[in-house]
């Protein structure tokens, strides 16, 4: 029941963590500006947000649970959802020093993440007040 | 305190950059002096950084594959200071007492033109540092206003 209750707010959540994670990475980017041959990461989430929810692929029927998954897994658990740190080798850097973190993009990348993050943060706020507000009875 | 790890990248951002920036200064008021303790002049200083990712042994790579989340050190370190191998400044100055015997006074390898722009460069990424710093901040004190 209480599950149920606080479904809308697990996928806010797992959203608050992929944002807190780009955030380290883009510390970590940041730090890392003047190192010679430091490639720059990122966090992938969105996309497999995107991907999970626009799935409607073809799926494997499965007749004995050690069968290996085909297609569309589908598991519908937001919690499994991947979070992914990934390094960004291409080759755009025009520094010699093969580094390729460009600052003015990581700052613009850590405001918006920023706002992303009090965006989440009052979705999960608002979500707990409306509870708050049928527990009240609306009073 | 695994949760403010990001916090421990920007610092080491910041502490990387202010001994560059030390090591700038040392660079710049040495510019003149022709004589040190190995009696050579004294030589421009560099300093190297260094992912801290880096040089982790190996089975951290499979076990941080397997989970697919960043390591627990993030941020910069400065590996090592190095002295600049390119040739001292010759300058003809027969009177000073470090000239050789065609009167030349070798001159540090220093050039005040790239250790401005350096410290420029030094200051600005302190300045960046200072903004993530800040930025890590404020989001974790909105995350204690969850459920308020």
């Amino acid at each position: 029941m209480l599950t149920k209750l606080f479904s809308n707010l697990s996928i806010t959540e797992k959203a608050l963590d992929a944002s807190w994670l780009r955030n380290e990475v883009i510390a970590d980017n940041i730090s890392n500006v003047d190192t010679p041959g430091y490639k720059r990461k990122e966090v992938k989430f969105e996309e497999f947000l995107q991907k999970s929810m626009s799935d409607s692929g073809i799926k494997g029927f499965k007749t004995d649970a050690r069968h290996f998954d085909i297609g569309n897994t589908d598991s519908k658990n937001v919690k499994d959802l991947p979070i992914k740190v990934v390094v960004d080798n291409s080759n755009s850097s025009v520094r010699l020093d093969g580094n390729n973190v460009d600052i003015e993009n990581e700052m613009a990348t850590m405001a918006k993440n920023y706002i992303k993050y009090n965006v989440l943060i009052q979705n999960i706020n608002s979500g707990f007040s409306m509870i708050k507000s049928v527990i009240n009875e609306g009073r | 305190m695994s949760f403010l790890k990001s916090l421990d990248a920007a610092a080491s951002g910041l502490s990387a950059q202010r001994l560059r920036m030390d090591v700038i200064s040392q660079n710049i008021s040495n510019i003149n002096t022709t004589r040190t303790e190995n009696g050579q002049p004294y030589r421009r200083k560099i300093v190297l950084f260094e992912d801290r990712n880096q040089n982790k042994p190996f089975y951290k790579y499979l076990s941080e594959n397997a989970k697919s989340k960043i390591s627990d050190t993030q941020g910069v370190r400065v590996s090592r200071i190095v002295e600049d191998p390119s040739p001292f400044k010759r300058v003809y100055e027969p009177g000073h007492p470090d000239a050789d015997e065609d009167g030349y006074v070798n001159m540090p390898n220093v050039d005040l033109v790239t250790e401005m722009i350096n410290m420029i460069s030094a200051s600005r990424a302190y300045e960046a540092n200072v903004t993530s710093v800040n930025t890590i901040k404020s989001m974790a004190l909105k995350a204690l206003e969850i459920g308020k």
